[in-house]
């Protein structure tokens, strides 16, 4: 690794350098492969067999082929298709926070960003609202349970000032329910979603503005003409960035309903749905919900991926190695 | 630097094929396990000396309770540490826990082996019955005469062999707010309350009248759910795996949705705050369904110094007599601490100094009918922490001679609990019954793929 | 004129308008927290006896309770919390920057396709190989142990991205040429020059993994039981389960606040840095 052996080394560059290449990378696809890539392929591989515990006897695993999604399928005796729910659910309650986060961000960035408006204390702002971006979701939304159940302070407030009644619960409707954890949601990426958009539109050539306005657009059709479709590269990412996250949900609405996704199981999320068959033990059923789930982010990954490798390619021809 | 990579990348190689051989082996080994199990624990404990003993004690529990009494009432050896690894009851959360660590039991260094666990009545059964255990014999434990029969076959597998002891016994009664009783019935004493609620149609005649005074009979809907499923006649499970409801549940399910339709309840669930601050002094309810743990367990808020409501509270029998939980203390096959164990099991039985201080400080009812009759007898005992200094024991004594234990599955604490998760949602307006049924069967399916649901 | 002041009076009112939007949304942030901070200086009777908005006295009480409770263990909690965190900040943001580096310095076979499979990935959530994962750290006897918390932040493929993308916009190829010309070997290069050029991206990244681990409930909550080695976010989840009754709630308030207070003594420090840290990787200026 001394400069001397390099130097000599040096003169047929382009193989030898080839070969850091992939020893810098190798740590990444070591631990990759350990940590991820086996455990994909042993959460693919259990979905296809019956394997759970019965008390402390390990059932199975027996390989059943398909049996495990066409469980997953099969309508209860209402005639729902659970997983179905669950996915609308994480999908209404998704929607429910980011609608208002990306119009509140939008517009926010608007606002931090417009010469004429020239806000002042936007540091301050800005830091308030990027805030709850970092606080612990399982914390957040411990404190809307103590916050928010029938024996807690929003309620007594409420009581006070009569403007419901002692007998109502925050936990009975879905409503409700679901507000509470679009809301956390919200607070929580509204800041983030402001402060990317922002750096967004400040990335656009000003020049751009200044012609339009000359060419006598009015504010509302710079931001409709020029804005908009010069920040929808970077709109789109966050959304779907965003939809991603979604699709996570778990910590938020496990620790508020303490994992029963009341009422009626509609704020259970498919994440949930998940965990439930995870922590029974139930490793077949818990791959084939797996895989379902693998399918639907790679669907909304191959969208972010082609975006980015869009991206991607444009510096690489500048590249000179 | 160069070395330094090659060192990660074998280190991470043999990393991962540990893995995969360790995983190999596991497999293989799991049902070995349960037919090794029980000859193992008979020739190490036949081997076992006393230098043998290990360093540490590993015990595993779902909260504080018994570690409270186990630091004040057992000295631990010199030399050994006790170490509790705790996981929370709720959600099947604990026997998660406690199954994955028995199951890695055998492959695991001596140190870190269970010694000693805790169960509880709902599910005893799946450890009692496997050979996680160890017959209690094997280290030199009998039980005493003193303790309860239905503590001792609730701990026993099917063949009779005990695997462990309760420290406690856990016949359950009803606890009422004298002044309310007061206001309602026009008296406060025991004999008179037992008198107007010993049948569940007299209790729900009494519900109403304190309904018209403005106050609540339970402070949960689920609050007298114990006293019904503890009469039940069938297991929850039956012999071929079905789910059945017995007609104790299906008559709880009727007299809940009479006390909400009627506002006789809250709809606040058996262990929510809503239903805890009932007890302060402010609060509205006549009537809480527990055992002697109830007390410290759940009535800290009456004992409140600033709201609460200490020596406002009788005990009486109740409608239906019913036990309600206790902890057994399980000896883990491969402890390498028996004779510790064999320590412990006798402090919490036989030991009438502890005993008698579990009921003098701690408003315990022990497993030892020697020391429960010493204060039943007793004129001078009095329960003044929360009662009215009524000699609670005398009751509980009494309701203890009856109880049964049968008709129990491994099943019990979670379908207990699914039950009632699900139907409080029918109870507070979400859901109909039926769909609050439904819910309850995706929940049994999701929890148990073995049993079946009605379709 | 006329139509100027009108124009004036306009941006006026707009402006109004604007600081109360902005007003508010700070509000609405601070208000579930102000809550939370209040509960926390009062006793278990003086919560259940309704609401006021001003503190009481028992927030040492709170805080000395929470702090030296037996069955929620809040400083060994936040202390194995920083353990994996920092950690894992550390882990992943050096070796997310040499990933990124040789695959932005070096050309070799694959490399498009290795970029590939990065970015294709970089969306899976983890949730979806946790089965996998956690059989395969039971088999290993690693469950109850920091390690698979930890090493597994070596490939974090968003960190790697936003590595990526911030060498493109500040490293500049000639430097490395220069310092083999000076007879520098490869890894010197990257640890002694390149990791100082990109400080301002290893220091953004390892406050947001530090924060992202910090906060990570779902894979702890599977893998560890053992009292001494729960994290915070498994502590917080067990508040609410069943013994949740038996709780003082002025505790449980204290336990939120200690939960997120690490974070936000960070936050209130770095803010300005954490604030424009968020943009650089996501936004190519």
């Amino acid at each position: 690794m001394d400069g001397q052996n390099q130097k000599k080394t040096g003169k047929q560059k382009a193989v030898n350098y080839a070969k850091w290449g992939y020893i810098f990378i190798i740590p990444f696809f070591v631990v990759y492969i350990i940590f991820t890539l086996v455990p994909q392929f042993l959460t693919i591989y259990n979905s296809f067999f019956e394997t759970y515990r019965d008390g402390l006897t390990q059932i199975g695993p027996n390989f059943v082929g398909l049996d495990n999604y066409r469980a997953v399928f099969t309508p209860d005796s209402s005639g729902t298709i659970r997983i179905l729910k669950y996915f609308a659910n994480t999908l209404i309650m998704w929607v429910a926070g980011a609608v208002p986060q990306f119009v509140i961000a939008m517009l926010l960035a608007i606002f931090f960003t417009s010469y004429r408006l020239n806000i002042k204390g936007q540091g301050f702002f800005k830091t308030v609202i990027y805030m709850p971006n970092l606080i612990m979701a399982a914390a957040f939304s411990m404190l809307f349970f103590t916050l928010f159940n029938r024996a807690g302070p929003i309620q007594a407030i409420l009581v006070q000032n009569g403007m419901i009644d002692q007998s109502f619960d925050f936990f009975a409707y879905k409503i409700t329910v679901r507000g509470m954890i679009a809301l956390m949601n919200f607070l929580m990426w509204f800041g983030n979603t402001t402060i990317v958009l922002m750096a967004g539109i400040m990335g656009i050539d000003q020049s751009l503005f200044e012609s339009a306005t000359i060419d006598g657009a009015n504010s509302t059709q710079v931001f409709f003409k020029v804005t908009l479709p010069l920040l929808m590269p970077i709109f789109v990412y966050c959304l779907i960035t965003a939809m991603i996250g979604g699709i996570q949900m778990f910590d938020v609405p496990q620790v508020l309903t303490n994992g029963k996704g009341v009422p009626d199981e509609l704020s259970r999320t498919l994440i949930m749905y998940l965990n439930g068959y995870l922590i029974n033990k139930n490793f077949g059923m818990a791959g084939a919900i797996s895989v379902i789930i693998l399918i639907i982010t790679g669907i909304l990954g191959g969208i972010v991926y082609r975006m980015l490798s869009a991206q991607y390619k444009a510096p690489k021809q500048k590249r000179k190695y | 630097m160069k070395k330094m990579i090659t060192l990660l990348l074998a280190g991470m190689m043999v990393f991962s094929m540990a893995a995969c051989g360790g995983g190999q082996k596991q497999e293989t080994s799991a049902p070995a396990t349960e037919a090794a199990g029980s000859e193992a624990a008979d020739t190490e404990a036949a081997g076992g000396e006393a230098s043998d003993q290990g360093k540490v004690f590993n015990i595993y529990a779902w909260n504080e309770e018994f570690k409270g009494f186990f630091e004040k009432y057992y000295t631990v050896p010199e030399g050994v540490t006790v170490n509790w690894i705790i996981n929370p009851s709720d959600g099947g959360v604990y026997q998660q826990k406690l199954d994955e660590a028995l199951l890695n039991q055998e492959n695991a260094p001596a140190d870190e082996k269970i010694d000693m666990f805790l169960a509880e009545a709902d599910y005893i059964g799946k450890y009692v019955d496997s050979p996680y255990t160890m017959d209690v014999s094997s280290f030199g434990f009998t039980n005493a005469d003193t303790e309860y029969e239905y503590t001792i076959k609730a701990a026993s597998d099917q063949s009779g062999v005990c695997k462990g002891v309760s420290f406690q016994c856990c016949p359950a009664a009803v606890i009422y707010r004298k002044s309310i009783a007061k206001d309602v019935l026009g008296t406060d004493v025991p004999e008179e309350v037992q008198a107007q609620i010993d049948t569940w149609e007299k209790f729900d005649a009494v519900a109403a009248q304190a309904k018209e005074k403005g106050y609540y009979m339970t402070a949960s809907f689920a609050e007298t759910f114990r006293a019904f499923s503890n009469n039940c006649t069938t297991p929850w499970v039956d012999a071929d795996g079905n789910l059945q409801f017995d007609d104790q549940i299906t008559a709880w399910m009727d007299q809940t949705d009479n006390y909400i339709q009627n506002g006789y309840t809250l709809t606040a669930g058996v262990w929510d705050q809503e239903k805890t601050d009932q007890m302060y002094a402010k609060g509205k309810t006549m009537c809480f369904f527990g055992p002697a743990w109830y007390y410290n367990f759940c009535m800290t808020n009456a004992q409140d110094p600033e709201e609460g409501c200490p020596g406002d509270w009788c005990i009486v029998k109740g409608p239906q007599a019913y036990f309600w939980g206790g902890t057994w203390l399980l000896a883990a096959t491969g402890s390498d601490n028996t004779e510790m164990l064999k320590d412990i099991f006798e402090t919490f039985t036989s030991n009438e100094e502890v005993c008698s201080n579990l009921v003098e400080q701690d408003n315990q009812f022990p497993n030892n009918t020697a020391v429960v009759e010493k204060y039943a007898n007793d004129p001078e005992y009095g329960n003044t922490a929360i009662l009215d200094g009524q000699n609670d024991i005398a009751i509980f004594a009494e309701l203890a001679k009856d109880i049964k234990w049968e008709n129990h599955t491994n099943y019990d604490q979670l379908l207990n609990e699914g039950l009632q998760n699900k139907l409080q949602e029918y109870y507070n307006g979400s859901v109909d019954k039926e769909t609050a049924l439904k819910n309850f069967y995706n929940y049994v399916k999701e929890t148990y793929a073995n049993i079946n649901v009605p379709e | 004129m006329n139509k100027s002041e009108k124009g004036r009076l306009k941006l006026m009112i707009l402006r109004v308008i604007v600081y109360i939007i902005l007003i508010f949304l700070c509000v609405l942030c601070l208000f579930f927290f102000y809550l939370m901070v209040i509960n926390a200086s009062r006793s278990n009777a003086q919560l259940s006896s309704g609401f006021t908005l001003i503190p009481k006295g028992h927030f040492i009480d709170n805080l000395v309770n929470a702090w030296t409770d037996a069955s929620i263990n809040i400083p060994r909690g936040m202390l194995n919390s920083l353990i994996i965190a920092l950690v894992s900040a550390v882990l992943t943001t050096y070796f997310s920057a040499l990933t990124a580096y040789g695959i932005h310095v070096y050309d070799f076979k694959g490399k498009t396709a290795v970029f590939t499979f990065i970015m294709a990935v970089m969306m899976i959530p983890a949730q979806v190989s946790a089965l996998g994962f956690v059989q395969m750290m039971n088999k290993m006897h690693l469950n109850n142990n920091f390690l698979p918390l930890i090493v597994p932040s070596i490939a974090a493929p968003v960190v790697f991205f936003y590595m990526k993308q911030y060498m493109e916009s500040v490293l500049p190829l000639e430097i490395i040429d220069a310092a083999r010309v000076d007879g520098s070997g490869e890894f010197y290069t990257f640890n002694k020059i390149v990791l100082p050029i990109m400080k301002p991206a290893i220091a953004v990244q390892m406050i947001f993994s530090f924060v992202s681990s910090w906060n990570n409930y779902f894979i702890p909550a599977l893998l560890l039981d053992k009292a001494e080695m729960k994290t915070v976010p498994i502590m917080i989840a067990q508040l609410r389960s069943a013994d949740y009754s038996k709780f003082d709630m002025g505790k449980v308030y204290m336990f939120i606040l200690l939960a997120i207070l690490p974070v936000m003594i960070v936050y209130i420090i770095l803010s300005k840095s954490i604030i424009r840290g968020v943009t650089a990787g996501s936004v190519k200026g």
